[in-house]
């Protein structure tokens, strides 16, 4: 197990580099100089030179990417070149958010796709099934752009339950997470559904029938338990994509976020942020897909003997 | 094994409980009554560091928390703010404190010391201000004493004083490097108090009063936060369509006041097709500009003639217009040697700005009606503005915001202001436009006048842009919020006197 850890953290810090030098080189390639929005076109040319030469921005490229790497190797981040403010701290200032979204999200599309898949699953071809599965696929053909302003219009404007946006506010969190994790339960129920069938026609829930075992405890024991995998590993993808942060959602409702951010950033050509944000949405993904790789092991032993 | 089963449905019940009642909790089914006032932004002020504010959202702001030597009338001519002046000779300036005057935020009084410390700081190359080129004429500032400040100029500019417009910041702070981007300190009629987030926070000195601002860059959503009470009023930055609907509404107020904001299509004139003066008419005359403005702009704009707006002391309200006459246009695209067989073809860039996108689509369907083939191209803002400043384009639109000095004519129109060194964006190359801002940039303000006159009559002739609207000021509030005006630069002083009625 330790072997695997290794060879996962080895493989895991080969495409966080990987990702960091495609972005590096990308932000510098696409069309865009961040020095034309920080000094606007009044600024002589002397003036653009000279704040070209202090942000090293006329360093030759490659030279540029060593230092990026220098300096991210000791965990410095960089200045952004409009607040003239440390990147780190404006990253941090943005995680809390973009990670409570994430998991009141997960937790929506949990809460929701698991009795939908099951019930669907356990009443198959049935009244139940069709129903479960058509509120998926709306669920999953809503685009979040769309997806939000309703639930705004009808929850926040018409019922006058919760604010419309904002982090401050009470009940601020719910319409954002309803909207991402609508989206998300939809895709879940369909797979738990899917998963759940094949696993309800193996031998051992034929063999848990015939012992006379519950309905609940061969759901919960035996059936669910087998059918997570496939599910988790799904979990683990979107966890990560939300953690990369839902930009649409996040504009949608004023939430501050990493997406938020990271689209500023872009706009401006602020290569600093940018790298930052993307270095941390890649590590984010690898860092889940490390953890559920690992929960493989404590769900199906026999993925923990074939670690050995 | 069944009381195990019990025991963890009750707790698994408890938690659903403890869940809901939580989420409950969290959920305000009404709103409580706040004495904070919340102005929603369209975007995020960038630095509230007036010496590095480019931004409209932080300009605006920063006019409040600090103050500048100078500012504008409704005409646009300089007026006295923090200081009077007195030209001395042609290269030197005289400015003197206002006698009652404002202290800083953290105590100290403004002296010129102060007004020195800033402007040096704006000169010293190793901060990178983008307000740099704009004050750099200046040799050496003196000062005299606490009140009297003396500017040496390299050379003559009639119009140098309208560059004083950046907030003064305190000299015993910037000398310690203070973090005036997040925390300023000026003497504005509001003090900073708190940014988190998308929420800066200032205090109205005179009463105590909070006011707080809240990026949200979402239209609709600015306007259901307004329908819903979550914020008090917004400026500007709305659809037609959402004006339309805040106007039916009887529990929101609406206010509309004339702007100076210029909408323009713009040209290249080194490429072969826009080069064609025929070919730029005949593109002015097709457009059908009074009838974007009412169904689209729904009214709340102007049409224009010049960059400078009838009310500006340069401007020449005389200028003919190019109205609204397809035929006349498709006789132009004969004479340019275009027909149904031959058809026009060119190329408009836009930014991704949905309304831009959208105002592009109805100029292409408008031209395609005289005969000339629009392919329209949007791009993200980054690439869009690079192909811009690169001539790497045959024509687009673009606004200009916020223009006070006519200096605009050099910098847009001069030979010598084509990109890195300004913005002749289409490569607009006339001896005699070049001969009248150079003269202007030597004559008193009553002459300059109608040099620029003259200039305009110019421009207007080749048509290196078409001028297309000024675009209205608009500010909507909830019905007890009193007190706000528009100014015609779109500022936020209007917040200097608003009250909540409860």
């Amino acid at each position: 197990m330790i072997g695997y850890i290794f060879r996962r953290f080895f493989s895991a810090l080969v495409v966080i580099f990987g990702v960091a030098s495609l972005v590096f080189l990308l932000i510098h390639i696409v069309p865009g100089d961040p020095l034309e929005v920080m000094l606007g076109e009044t600024a002589s040319a002397a003036d653009r030179e000279q704040l070209r030469h202090l942000l090293q921005l006329d360093l030759p490229l490659l030279e540029q990417f060593y230092q990026y790497f220098y300096a991210l190797f000791h965990l410095d981040l960089g200045t952004s070149l409009f607040s003239r403010e440390a990147v780190w701290p404006q990253l941090l200032q943005r995680i809390p958010a973009t990670l409570e979204l994430t998991l009141a999200s997960l937790l929506v599309a949990i809460s929701i796709a698991f009795p939908l898949g099951t019930i669907a699953a356990l009443k198959k071809d049935s009244g139940w099934d069709f129903t479960a599965m058509t509120v998926s696929l709306i669920g999953v053909s809503i685009p979040n752009f769309l997806m939000g302003p309703l639930l705004i219009l009808f929850f926040s404007i018409y019922l006058g339950w919760m604010p419309v946006s904002g982090q401050e506010e009470r009940g601020a969190i719910i319409l954002p997470a309803l909207t991402l994790g609508s989206a998300l339960a939809a895709i879940l129920s369909r797979m738990v559904r899917a998963s759940l069938l094949e696993v309800l026609r193996e031998d051992y829930i034929r063999t848990a029938y015939a012992k006379g075992l519950s309905l609940q405890r061969i759901m919960l024991v035996h059936a669910l338990r087998n059918a997570m995998l496939p599910v988790l590993t799904l979990i683990g993808l979107q966890f990560g994509t939300l953690l990369g942060g839902a930009v649409i959602t996040e504009i949608i409702f004023s939430w501050q976020g990493v997406g938020d951010l990271t689209i500023d950033a872009i706009k401006k050509r602020d290569y600093p942020v940018v790298q930052a944000c993307i270095l941390l949405i890649s590590c984010s993904y690898v860092l889940v897909n490390t953890l559920t790789d690992m929960l493989y092991g404590v769900l199906d032993p026999r993925i923990r003997l074939q670690g050995k | 094994m069944s009381n195990c089963m019990g025991g963890k449905r009750r707790q698994i019940g408890i938690l659903i409980a403890v869940i809901g009642l939580l989420i409950l909790g969290n959920i305000s089914c009404s709103q409580q009554p706040r004495k904070t006032i919340r102005f929603a932004l369209s975007s995020k002020p960038v630095t509230l560091d007036p010496r590095f504010a480019t931004d409209a959202e932080s300009s605006r702001i920063n006019r409040l928390l600090y103050t500048s030597l100078i500012d504008f009338d409704d005409n646009y001519l300089p007026v006295p703010q923090l200081a009077t002046w007195k030209e001395i000779t042609a290269t030197h300036y005289r400015f003197r404190l206002k006698k009652h005057r404002r202290k800083f935020h953290h105590g100290k009084s403004v002296t010129a010391k102060d007004v020195q410390a800033t402007y040096l700081s704006i000169l010293d190359k190793q901060n990178a201000s983008p307000h740099r080129n704009s004050i750099k004429i200046i040799d050496h500032i003196t000062v005299l004493n606490a009140e009297t400040i003396d500017f040496y100029l390299q050379q003559p500019d009639p119009l140098f004083v309208s560059n004083l417009v950046i907030g003064i910041l305190p000299a015993d702070l910037l000398a310690k490097q203070h973090p005036f981007n997040t925390h300023p300190v000026g003497n504005g009629i509001m003090q900073f108090l708190r940014w988190e987030k998308n929420r800066l926070q200032v205090q109205r000195l005179a009463d105590q009063q909070i006011i707080e601002f809240i990026s949200i860059k979402e239209p609709t959503i600015r306007v259901l936060k307004l329908l819903r009470g979550e914020i008090d009023l917004l400026q500007n930055n709305l659809p037609f369509e959402h004006i339309q609907y805040l106007s039916r509404q009887t529990n929101i107020h609406l206010e509309q006041k004339p702007g100076g904001n210029f909408s323009y299509l713009g040209f290249n004139l080194q490429d072969k097709v826009t080069a064609n003066l025929k070919v730029r008419q005949a593109i002015a005359y097709a457009i059908d500009r009074k009838a974007i403005i009412h169904y689209v702009l729904g009214n709340s704009a102007r049409l224009a003639s010049s960059i400078l707006p009838p009310e500006h002391w340069a401007s020449n309200q005389h200028l003919t217009t190019y109205a609204y006459q397809p035929e006349k246009a498709k006789q132009l695209l004969q004479e340019a040697g275009y027909s149904t067989t031959k058809p026009l073809h060119i190329v408009y860039k836009t930014s991704s700005n949905p309304f831009r996108i959208r105002l592009a689509s109805i100029i292409q369907w408008q031209l395609k009606k005289v005969g000339i083939n629009v392919v329209l191209r949007s791009y993200d803002w980054g690439t869009f503005y690079s192909d811009i400043k690169a001539g790497k384009f045959q024509m687009f639109s673009l606004i200009w915001v916020g223009i006070k000095s006519p200096n605009i004519f050099k910098y847009v129109f001069h030979s010598q202001s084509i990109p890195p060194s300004g913005a002749n964006r289409g490569r607009f190359i006339d001896k005699q436009s070049d001969a009248l801002i150079d003269l202007a940039a030597t004559q008193a303000l009553s002459q300059q006048a109608v040099t620029y006159k003259t200039l305009q009559q110019r421009i207007q002739q080749l048509l290196p842009y078409v001028p297309l609207w000024y675009q209205d000021h608009v500010v909507v509030s909830q019905q007890n919020i009193q007190g706000y005006h528009l100014s015609i630069d779109g500022n936020y002083d209007g917040l200097q006197h608003i009250i909540r009625n409860n």
